[in-house]
């Protein structure tokens, strides 16, 4: 009742909120209207629209042979190509033209030869908005602008600094390819389009975000993935109403369905192969435009325990590991608490030459187990946090002070007992088993309860906290998909790619909940065979028979 | 009207959270066994139990087949009108409630007893209340998905608990068979039976099955499959314990502390006691569930949810001052209990299906009238 009334009130409070940001015209908004018919009008409200900034280049050239027509030839410095401007654009105009016309020609003519037959780029659009020629030029777009015409010219010369395509950092394969996504958003898709050379690989764009509008596009493959899911994503992407989108992660706080949960409910990835192996599950991808992270949903808890390697490696191996991952994060979750429950109530679950061993080193400890280790994991915190943001001529000496004076002398002078430093050195490993990090990090953050209960409670609390954890994770929801399928629920023909992976002849179907729509994904009976012996007793090898 | 629980479940979800449900007592108290005085026939008793069971659940199957969508609560309503109907129905969340209540102590009793002496027993319980609380708010669908797994966990578990000991076991303990008499199985039969009508749930849980008409079968299984894990239970700690049997408190948490494989593979009592957490929330989550949905349904309240909490409270108060002590708790459910709930499945069913006799017949005279 209590949380009802609160959450009510929360509600109201925040819809308020954001009538009053309309209001208040919050995010400054754009002219409206259509062009000018005169060039100067014209170029006053781009002078103005973009008031200081250095970067802005208005060239005129004229149309034609003197005296011509005034064409304005408009563009951010930096976002194009400017060779490819003069080459293009200028040169046609200025040049080219004057060999050509001979007559006076009306605006309008000159806009059909532009159109037809001089500008050399493929991508021209024809725009009459004042609002849609300032974003196109504040876009990385040249504007072509003809005197007495309110119609102008956009053409796509984008040509930028970039980085190039890279080895993705936070997941690194040993088999496997090497290419991570970019912060642009055309390489990312050209990625993804290298990869599924087929017209079903569909890749809507949006804009998100009022002034910073940033490219966002939602791929998938039309006719496997759940057109429900996809259109819930476009819905989901379309109510965003903000001023501006710099990473992925801003995106996936407004996307997912469990904001309050610290557990990550959709995936993000710089793997293009990941992306389009959720592509080929009947998954849908988002990607944004300044990060290299994609975003894959609906995704399962598994999936953020699975790396591409698994798909590519021998599957007896991938499985091996798999089971490896998942012991691991266990490890990471539960492993202080483990020993802090076993040390201060449980003593007699462990056998009494270990018993006599940790009661030896813990003799001169001043803290109860508790709080060495939350003492110890913070202080691991810190360290490994600092290790992620210190200078990287800096790292021996964080390593040195870590290891040495941190780990060795709080030892020595009785601080922490020897045990617990194995204990949160193995979790701390543990966590890096992980191959998400934003899995990793909610688990980093879920072991403090955990040790918290345990030394409040003992063994019975560290089942609790799993409890809870392990109900809340099966009340989780991605894009409608259950988060623990298929595990909770069970679902029989899906634990192929599960707690192991079966080889790939094996694995005929896409995932129920998000290929069930073309649940089949290849021939049955691919496992490769030896040749069938032939009648006169030779085997035959690729249909190439031996001549006699 | 306003849907109250929009969840669906799989027939295997439903078999599986009533094995659970029939399950956990074991790996408490084998109250079967610290109830009779001569112990190496209990397990006939839990076959006999098992047996009687079966109708009784195709009983309750079909009389829930014959209104689809509609809990036990809402069709006693139909069947009986309102007053008798609403009646009946508070007697059930009551035999509903009390489970929880015997649970619930139980639990606590059995850590403080086994485990953590100095603790005090509320510690225990409030934390099992608010993690089952957790798990009903969030519906049933959430409380069957992990009910599924954990009843892997406890098969496994309860499997391993039975079978590792074989070191300690003389099956010569189990003979002569029946050297008592028939007369000496009914206490641990009616006992059975008491924990078996538990399995009056199933009217609340068939209307949310995928496919309702599988939850005969299903319900049979669920019935065969917790007979074997019980018979298998007082089998083997027959086997190993002899005829002291039934003096153990936590007899089968004694069994798992006799494991001792080459002398790495032992104390797995922690794991025993682990599953029988899980098991005992689960089983808490889901008479929590069928509670507060049965007292929304009664009253016509527009959400369930909001009842889960205050009931959770209300366990945990009650359990603490319903008992003195572990033994009373023991001897209540072989007893009392037992006789009460088989009374008030008895009379339910009997209730039911008297007036769906009398309705049928009034109908097919109206059709013959008419």
């Amino acid at each position: 009742m209590a949380l009802g009334m609160l959450s009510r009130v929360l509600r109201r409070l925040l819809s308020r909120q954001r009538t009053d940001i309309r209001a208040q015209g919050a995010c400054p908004s754009s002219p409206h209207g259509i062009l000018s018919k005169r060039l100067r009008e014209n170029e006053a409200l781009i002078r103005g629209a973009f008031g200081e900034s250095c970067d802005l280049i208005i060239r005129e050239v004229r149309f034609g042979i003197s005296p011509g027509i005034a064409v304005l030839v408009v563009h951010i410095d930096g976002l194009v190509d400017t060779a490819l401007v003069s080459e293009a654009v200028i040169k046609p105009i200025g040049v080219t033209s004057g060999l050509l016309e001979l007559e006076r020609l009306s605006s309008a003519q000159v806009q059909d030869r532009l159109k037809d037959r001089l500008i050399l780029l493929s991508d021209v659009k024809q725009v009459s908005g004042k609002a849609d020629l300032l974003n196109c030029i504040a876009g990385g777009k040249c504007a072509i602008i003809v005197d007495g015409s309110s119609e102008a010219f956009v053409c796509d010369v984008r040509g930028f600094e970039k980085r190039g395509i890279e080895e993705p950092q936070s997941e690194v394969v040993i088999r496997g390819p090497r290419e991570g996504f970019s912060e642009v958003l055309r390489i990312n898709t050209t990625l993804l389009r290298r990869r599924i050379r087929d017209p079903r690989l569909w890749i809507q764009e949006f804009t998100v975000g009022r002034v910073s509008r940033t490219q966002v596009a939602i791929a998938y493959i039309k006719g496997i993935a759940n057109d429900k899911v996809v259109q819930e994503a476009r819905d989901r992407i379309a109510r965003i109403d903000v001023d501006s989108i710099q990473e992925s992660g801003e995106l996936e706080e407004y996307l997912e369905d469990a904001p309050f949960s610290p557990f990550p409910t959709i995936l993000r990835t710089e793997r293009p192969d990941r992306v389009t192996g959720a592509l080929f599950e009947g998954r849908i991808a988002i990607l944004t435009d300044g990060t290299p992270f994609a975003l894959i949903a609906p995704v399962t808890f598994l999936m953020f325990l699975t790396s591409p390697e698994d798909y590519y490696e021998r599957f007896f191996i991938a499985s091996a590991v798999r089971l490896l991952r998942y012991a691991s994060s266990f490890i990471a979750l539960l492993l202080p608490a483990l020993y802090v429950a076993v040390t201060t109530f449980h003593q007699e679950m462990l056998p009494t030459p270990l018993v006599l061993a940790i009661a030896a080193q813990r003799e001169g400890v001043p803290f109860p187990a508790v709080f060495e280790a939350l003492l110890m994991e913070v202080a691991f915190e810190i360290l490994r946090e600092a290790a992620v943001r210190l200078p990287k001529i800096y790292g021996p000496a964080i390593s040195i002070v870590g290891v040495l004076i941190l780990g060795e002398a709080a030892v020595r002078a009785g601080l922490v007992s020897s045990a617990m430093i194995i204990v949160v050195a193995l979790t701390a490993i543990a966590s890096f088993v992980t191959p998400i990090f934003s899995l990793s990090i909610a688990v980093r953050l879920l072991r403090f309860p955990m040790i918290l209960l345990a030394g409040t409670l003992g063994l019975f609390g560290v089942v609790f906290g799993f409890s809870v954890v392990g109900i809340h994770l099966s009340s989780l929801r991605s894009f409608g998909v259950p988060f623990l399928e298929p595990i909770a629920p069970v679902v029989l023909s899906d634990l192929k790619d599960a707690l192991i992976r079966l080889p790939w002849w094996a694995m005929d179907t896409r995932p129920q909940f998000t290929g069930g729509q073309n649940l089949r994904r290849q021939s049955r009976g691919l496992m490769p065979r030896p040749p069938k012996p032939q009648a006169d007793g030779t085997r035959s090898t690729n249909g190439k028979k031996g001549s006699r | 009207m306003t849907v109250l629980e929009g969840g669906k479940i799989s027939a295997r979800q439903f078999m599986a959270v009533l094995i659970v449900l029939r399950t956990v007592p074991v790996t408490l108290v084998f109250s079967l066994i610290s109830n009779v005085n001569h112990v190496q026939d209990v397990w006939i008793a839990v076959i006999i139990g098992a047996a009687i069971t079966i109708p009784f659940v195709i009983l309750v199957t079909k009389l829930s087949l014959r209104f689809p969508g509609k809990t036990i609560i809402e069709y006693s309503q139909i069947l009986l009108g309102p007053v008798i109907g609403r009646l009946l129905s508070l007697i059930i969340l009551w035999c509903f409630l009390c489970t929880s209540i015997d649970i619930t102590r139980g639990l606590g009793e059995a850590y403080v007893i086994a485990i953590m002496p100095e603790t005090p027993i509320f510690a225990f319980m409030i934390m099992l209340a608010i993690m089952s609380c957790y798990a009903a708010r969030s519906g049933l669908e959430v409380i069957c998905r992990l009910g599924e797994d954990v009843f892997y966990v406890l098969v496994f578990v309860l499997l391993l608990t039975y079978v590792l000991p074989y070191n300690a076991m003389r099956f010569e303990n189990l003979r002569p068979i029946l050297t008592w008499g028939v007369s000496n199985l009914v206490p641990p039969t009616v006992a059975n039976l008491g924990y078996y009508s538990q399995f009056l749930i199933i009217g609340m849980l068939v209307p949310y099955l995928s496919k309702p008409e599988d939850s005969t079968k299903y319900a049979i299984y669920a019935v065969l499959i917790s007979g074997a894990l019980m018979a298998l239970a007082a089998v083997a700690l027959v086997a190993v314990f002899g005829p002291t049997a039934n003096s153990w408190t936590l007899p089968l948490f004694s069994l798992s502390r006799m494991i001792s494989l080459g002398e790495f593979f032992e104390r797995i009592e922690a794991a025993v006691m682990a599953a029988w957490t899980l098991s005992t929330g689960i089983k808490l989550a889901l008479l929590l569930w069928a509670v507060s949905l049965g007292i929304a349904q009664l009253f016509n309240l527009k959400a369930f949810e909001h009842l889960v909490y205050p009931l959770g409270a209300v366990i945990v108060s009650l359990s603490l001052s319903f008992f003195e002590s572990m033994v009373e708790l023991e001897d209540f459910l072989a007893k009392a209990s037992a006789m009460a709930s088989i009374l008030v499945v008895g009379v339910t069913l009997l209730l039911l299906y008297a007036a769906l006799g009398v309705r049928t017949v009034i109908y097919r005279r109206k059709g013959g009238s008419g």
